[in-house]
């Protein structure tokens, strides 16, 4: 097996569940954010899933479906929805990520009976549990109904950078999150217009290979690292 | 395909079990050579015109494509009804093993879907034992194999460019399509690698970069675009269902069964075979099929079970060697990546390719290891990645918001990975029997393995870690994983590179090996195995190549003897 049958997918799977690594570039470094005061217990459990099945071992791949019902209440994916326009926001390159439905994405995935999905509904639902126990604690209000300075201060400490203690759960939610958001969003035409991906369509003849301003910046690249181009 | 026929009386000469890259092999051969074949597949017919989703956006799939239980290398890939489990047919291990198992249940097997790597193997690599005193020497020698490289890569078409190093053969002229121009990673790696003295050459691919014209089975040039596991519907890439399997059906003289499970191998007179019995999957029917000879390339272990099954209850069948079920090998793995500041941001261009890697590190520590001077008897060979798409969240601040878009645009194409695949040496505690208790549905006894890593894999392991490090610092790279975990903890389970090997080697006589080094058994010699079963050592090179080599060697061996009366 190689890493070209576990392609760029594959790797994108694997990479997401890296741990984080401890370093941020000095130009995106966030604000540290100031702890709660108090912070909400972590929800005991969370609703279990339905009984339902998975697509199975031989599904039809020319007409992609999902079997599974979704699960999220209404109220939890009007929060998610919401957490989809604050986590990546409309911008002059693309659209929100609530805008562009991909909290329905959220919703297949955690309401999906496999192991990993279902590891992830507990972080998931819980977070959202926690999250509306967390404003009500603090603005005693549901979380969908705090003005934006409110879910942004929640926000940012929950993106704080060494979270400790009773904050542990809650960053690893809203990490997970950040990421399936991210998954969601960025394998869309939408996002991946955003990042600038070029590529997926057919180019007859030999593959062109870099363009002259890729092999420009490569070239500047191995002289600032004392390379000698091979 | 064409609609299987069942017919229980199928006038044959040979019986050919599997249609994967070996099984394809032989019914193009022995069938261009005018001999009739029956072919028995155990998976389900498969047609990759109808059933290949080429260009859907991930997107389109469940969960965004993901890997799950039921499709472990993602929605679209091309394995169906099958992978690491499939219902009703489970295999065992035995105390303190973790091993995998591969197993498509399609008609063309894992050709359908499989890695595209194919490096010829080399003269060290067919007589290791020679080199450092551990496992066995093969029968046969590099030269003895070149010339069916040299056709086999013709017959498929395989592209890639010159290496020029010790133990890495070179092709002759007129074997290889060129290979595609590298991507912008790729160049780094080999600047960055080549500066520590560790060389980076073109990879030879199992992908057309020119079209292959053919009155049956026309095959065009890859177009540089959609991921290759997925299948291919113009060919590109090679694949018995698009090659082999409607070369051989055109001649008249392949009668193809699908849904047809081998159960054993029947035993005739004066130490033959006589033809084999196998149950349809779909009704349950047994039935007994005959031929002067029968070929084995269900699958290194499909076939290794196949045997143990057969023959004398508790020996199995071509076993007076004992070595049926030892000596069992799977490729090392381990992945290290790191991400890369200097290519964040970097200007966007199409890097599809042709999908897979344009370039590879072959293994280069070969002086030193013979001196003795490393920990470790075997080498490995980095595999790469590393293309635009979505970065690893772990090599972005944690942030949301604008901040976050931004940091995805910053950090999409500047994560680096050097994918190890190793040698593994054969060793006593790692083989496969039958199951004593276990049945598959079927009623057919299931594999029970043992699997063990020694410190040879462990130590090669360590070294390619040091190795991936040495290139990533000359990168300034941010490593993603930790350089002081023990190296087992970085490896990968035994079976999971889907490599496995061994299990039926070939050797110089009955006493010592399973088969003779055309894949005929020393026991019966109208049987004749011809899939990963008989390597007698599992390189660190992607075995698909060999396989295919051998198979050619092996057939047309087989059709000499038959046609000559050797076989009655």
């Amino acid at each position: 097996m190689t890493p070209s049958r576990r392609e760029t997918l594959q790797w994108m799977i694997a990479a997401a569940a890296l741990p984080l690594a401890r370093w941020t570039p000095p130009a995106m470094a966030g604000e540290a954010a100031a702890p709660f005061q108090t912070v909400a217990d972590w929800p005991a459990s969370v609703p279990s899933l339905p009984a339902t099945k998975g697509y199975g071992r031989d599904p039809d791949l020319m007409d992609p479906k999902v079997p599974w019902p979704l699960t999220l209440t209404k109220p939890q994916r009007a929060t998610v929805d919401l957490l989809g326009d604050m986590i990546l926001p409309a911008d002059d390159v693309s659209p929100g990520a609530g805008q562009l439905g991909v909290g329905a994405f959220i919703d297949e995935w955690i309401s999906a009976p496999y192991p990993a999905q279902q590891a992830d509904r507990a972080r998931i639902v819980g977070g959202l549990m926690w999250l509306d126990a967390q404003a009500q604690a603090l603005h005693r209000r549901a979380f969908t109904g705090l003005d934006v300075g409110q879910r942004s201060a929640m926000l940012d400490a929950l993106c704080t950078a060494a979270p400790a203690g009773a904050m542990e759960k809650p960053v690893a939610f809203m990490d997970r999150l950040r990421g399936l958001f991210v998954l969601g969003f960025y394998s869309l035409p939408e996002g991946k217009k955003d990042m600038g991906y070029v590529g997926e369509t057919p180019v007859e003849g030999p593959y062109p290979g870099p363009t002259p301003e890729a092999l420009a910046h490569l070239s500047q690249l191995l002289g600032t690292l004392k390379l000698t181009p091979a | 395909m064409a609609q299987a026929r069942t017919s229980a009386d199928a006038p044959a000469d040979v019986i050919i079990v599997g249609s994967g890259a070996a099984g394809g092999m032989a019914a193009y051969t022995l069938t261009k050579a005018g001999l009739r074949c029956l072919m028995l597949e155990a998976g389900r017919d498969y047609d990759p015109q109808a059933e290949v989703n080429m260009f859907a956006p991930e997107s389109d799939a469940p969960l965004r494509g993901s890997s799950t239980p039921d499709k472990p290398f993602g929605y679209f890939d091309a394995t169906v009804d099958g992978g690491w489990e499939i219902d009703g047919e489970p295999f065992t291990n035995r105390e303190g093993t973790d091993f995998r198992w591969w197993r498509p249940r399609m008609l063309g097997g894992r050709t359908n879907h499989w890695g595209r790597h194919v490096p010829r193997w080399g003269p060290y690599d067919f007589k290791p034992f020679s080199r450092d005193g551990l496992g066995v020497d093969w029968p046969i020698a590099y030269d003895d194999v070149a010339p069916f490289y040299d056709r086999v890569e013709k017959m498929i078409g395989v592209n890639g460019g010159p290496i020029g190093l010790e133990n890495h053969p070179d092709s002759p002229p007129d074997c290889l399509m060129p290979p595609p121009k590298p991507r912008v990673t790729e160049m780094l790696i080999k600047a960055a690698a080549e500066s520590v003295g560790i060389p980076v050459r073109p990879a030879h691919t199992a992908v057309l970069t020119r079209d292959m014209p053919d009155p049956v089975a026309p095959r065009k040039a890859c177009f540089n675009a959609t991921p290759c596991t997925r299948g291919c519907t113009i060919g590109a890439m090679w694949q018995t269902t698009t090659s082999f399997l409607p070369m051989a059906k055109a001649t008249g003289r392949l009668t193809l069964v699908t849904d047809a499970m081998v159960a054993r191998v029947l035993t005739g007179t004066k130490g033959r075979v006589s033809g084999v019995e196998y149950i349809d999957r779909k009704t349950g029917k047994r039935q007994q099929v005959r031929a002067r000879a029968v070929v084995l390339a269900a699958g290194t272990l499909e076939t290794t079970r196949l045997l143990l099954n057969s023959g004398e209850a508790g020996r199995g069948l071509a076993n007076s060697s004992g070595q049926l079920g030892k000596n069992l090998t799977d490729s090392t793995g381990a992945t290290f990546s790191a991400y890369i500041p200097g290519l964040a941001d970097r200007p966007r261009y199409n890097e599809d390719g042709i999908g897979g890697q344009h370039i590879y590190i072959p293994f280069w520590d070969y002086d030193r290891q013979k001196r003795g001077e490393l920990d470790f008897a075997r080498g490995y060979h980095f595999e790469i990645g590393g293309r635009f798409g979505i970065p690893p969240m772990g090599v972005m601040p944690r942030v949301w918001g604008g901040d976050l878009k931004k940091a995805v645009r910053h950090a999409s194409g500047a994560t680096i990975s050097l994918v190890l695949r190793g040698e593994m040496i054969p060793n006593a505690d790692t083989f496969c029997e039958a199951d004593p208790q276990v049945k598959d549905r079927f009623g057919i006894p299931v594999l029970r393995f043992a699997f063990k890593w020694s410190r040879h894999e462990i130590n090669q392991v360590a070294h390619g870690r040091r190795s991936a490090q040495s290139v990533f610092e000359k990168m300034k790279g941010t490593l993603l994983f930790d350089p002081n975990v023990p190296p087992e903890k970085m490896m990968t389970a035994g079976g999971e590179i889907i490599h496995e090997l061994g299990t039926a080697r070939m050797g110089p006589d009955a006493r010592t090996s399973v088969v003779d080094s055309y894949g005929q058994a020393w026991d019966a010699d109208n049987l004749v195995l011809m899939d990963g079963a008989i390597f007698a050592s599992g390189a660190h090179k992607n075995p698909t190549l060999t396989i295919l080599a051998l198979a050619l060697r092996s057939s047309e061996r087989l059709a000499t003897r038959i046609k000559s009366g050797a076989i009655a």
